[in-house]
């Protein structure tokens, strides 16, 4: 027997947000398929000037598409790599080797970050990365390098902002899993003969797989998507599939074709995003349910 | 022995992370006190980008705007994401899991992508860029974070309380207003309070549908950055640290640590 109230009108109290996330996500990503079809802009009384195709031949005409999108995977792959390999250790640092009381206090760190606007973490990092800033300044001074050269404006400038921004996310991710495999388990294996190597293969890597791919997810998705750091960092030659999408919203200002890069950006997008969730799934049934 | 050697490798590394995570940051508080105006040595202490970034307009008008919209977006945020999640409380738990994954579409799809739908529907509906279409927006991609940290609530305790104020006679409303609305305050309130933060650096949905000529705080630090070293912007980025740290504390001493809000 269940006396509460939620029994009987809970479903009503879905109404508002199904309408409202119905009208502002679903349909507008859904529209974005018609938008794609748009002969330029809309006409400003929202009506449409016609339908033409050449949107997606002209995607798919020229190599321009095809390089940036490839290059935009490219460069999500690899910040998603760099970002794994520095917050494995560190996460595992933070569960398992440093003591309780320091513990909280560094997970909250790692969350400040995540609440501080993104812009004023990529100009951090744009003051560190200018020439004759702190970074080159140290290079000149250890003899590394000419403190008035820079890599900002360039793709490694670009990366490497990524990295900064999206770092905690997998730093958080993976504490999350790893934190919960219980020190027995691993003394165990130890105990019974196995190394390092072969605890960590074995053991450590299966039961933090589900942290480790909503991780993967939470950094491959915007960094892959992003617009903002190309811009300010990127120079000429670091522009991404995200530039171009922004730059027929915000200068071109031929939202068709805007619409049409936006809606084949999401599809690729989708197709990662399920195969990350199959892995996923696959991963947790794996585990039996554990951490 | 080795085992000891392993750790303190592992520790090396955290700190090293650590540090490339927060001395960014640090170099830009220390530079927010420094004379010079192209950030260059020798260091003389001042705070003058402090005074001119709380006596000039620019940046505090654009704080002003961003704070009083953020506040309307997150109290909305705030009440539509907690109607969902008492809502989403007697679905089965498969159910549930498709609910959830559907009204956190805006959190999971790249910004970009998001704010141009919805620029294009806005467009299309005959609104345009507009304080609306902004608000509008902004709510959908902060209001998952409520619904998450709410239903986060009814997890970490059972019924039991509920059905025994039922039994003992309370009507349901007053059980739902001193047994169910009490045991969720906590997840309501840091909800909304991450709700305000993310909608106050919300870059890119402003960026797309802020009225023309409308700037937002996000917006204005864009164009500062766009034009490169500016010591008030120092100061800006000390004071927001400084905010965002003090969220972060709020909501661990609520009881949100950075486990559980990765866990959502």
């Amino acid at each position: 027997m269940n006396f509460s109230l939620r029994t009987k009108k809970g479903h009503c109290l879905l109404l508002p947000s199904a309408a409202f996330f119905f009208c502002l996500s679903l349909i507008p990503l859904s529209m974005l398929v018609v938008f794609s079809f748009l002969d330029g802009n809309l006409n400003s009384d929202g009506s449409f000037p016609g339908f033409t195709a050449a949107n997606y031949v002209r995607m798919f005409s020229k190599t321009m598409f095809a390089r940036l999108m490839g290059r935009s995977l490219l460069i999500g792959l690899t910040v998603t790599l760099i970002c794994v390999a520095l917050a494995y250790p560190t996460a595992w640092g933070i569960a398992k080797v440093v003591r309780e009381k320091n513990r909280n206090m560094l997970v909250m760190l790692a969350i400040v970050p995540f609440f501080t606007s993104q812009l004023l973490l990529i100009y951090a990092m744009m003051v560190i990365l200018q020439s004759r800033g702190f970074l080159m300044s140290l290079m000149g001074w250890l003899g590394a390098a000419d403190p008035s050269g820079s890599i900002l404006y360039s793709l490694p400038a670009v990366v490497v902002v990524l990295v900064y921004e999206y770092l905690p996310y997998m730093i958080l991710c993976l504490y999350a899993s790893l934190e919960g495999i219980p020190d027995d388990l691993v003394q165990a294996s130890r105990a019974m003969g196995a190394g390092r190597l072969e605890t960590f293969v074995n053991i450590i890597l299966p039961l933090s797989m589900p942290g480790l791919l909503s991780g993967i997810m939470l950094v491959l998705i915007p960094a892959t998507g992003s617009f903002v750091e190309p811009g300010l960092v990127g120079g000429s030659g670091g522009m991404m599939i995200g530039s171009l999408i922004n730059s027929q919203f915000n200068t071109v200002l031929d939202m068709g074709y805007g619409s049409a890069l936006s809606f084949v950006f999401l599809v690729c997008l989708s197709l990662i995003m399920f195969m990350i969730r199959a892995l996923s799934v696959k991963a947790n049934r794996a585990i039996g349910g554990m951490a | 022995m080795k085992d000891k050697a392993f750790n303190r490798a592992i520790l090396i590394w955290t700190g090293l992370v650590y540090a490339f995570l927060f001395l960014p940051i640090a170099v830009i508080v220390f530079m927010s006190f420094n004379a010079n105006k192209y950030g260059a040595l020798p260091y003389a202490f001042t705070t003058r980008w402090y005074v001119k970034l709380f006596t000039e307009d620019g940046l505090l008008a654009a704080a002003g705007l961003s704070f009083g919209f953020s506040l309307a977006a997150a109290f909305t945020a705030m009440i539509l994401g907690t109607v969902t999640a008492l809502g989403m409380r007697p679905l089965t738990p498969s159910w549930r899991g498709r609910y959830r994954r559907f009204i956190s579409l805006p959190v999971v799809i790249p910004w970009l992508v998001q704010a141009t739908s919805i620029l294009m529907i806005l467009n299309f509906i005959g609104w345009g860029r507009s304080y609306i279409g902004m608000f509008l927006g902004n709510t959908a991609v902060i209001t998952p974070y409520v619904v998450m940290l709410t239903l986060g609530r009814f997890s970490d305790a059972d019924d039991n309380t509920e059905n025994a104020a039922r039994t003992l006679g309370a009507r349901p409303v007053r059980v739902f207003f001193d047994v169910t609305l009490p045991k969720l305050v906590p997840g309501i309130l840091s909800g909304a309070l991450m709700a305000f933060i993310m909608c106050f650096n919300s870059f890119c949905i402003q960026y797309y549908l802020a009225p023309f000529g409308v700037r937002t705080l996000p917006i204005e630090i864009f164009t500062l950055v766009r034009s490169g070293y500016t010591p008030d912007m120092n100061a800006l980025a000390a004071v927001m640290a400084l905010a965002a740290a003090g969220v972060a504390l709020l909501l661990n001493k609520m009881g949100y640590s950075g486990k559980k809000l990765m866990n959502m």
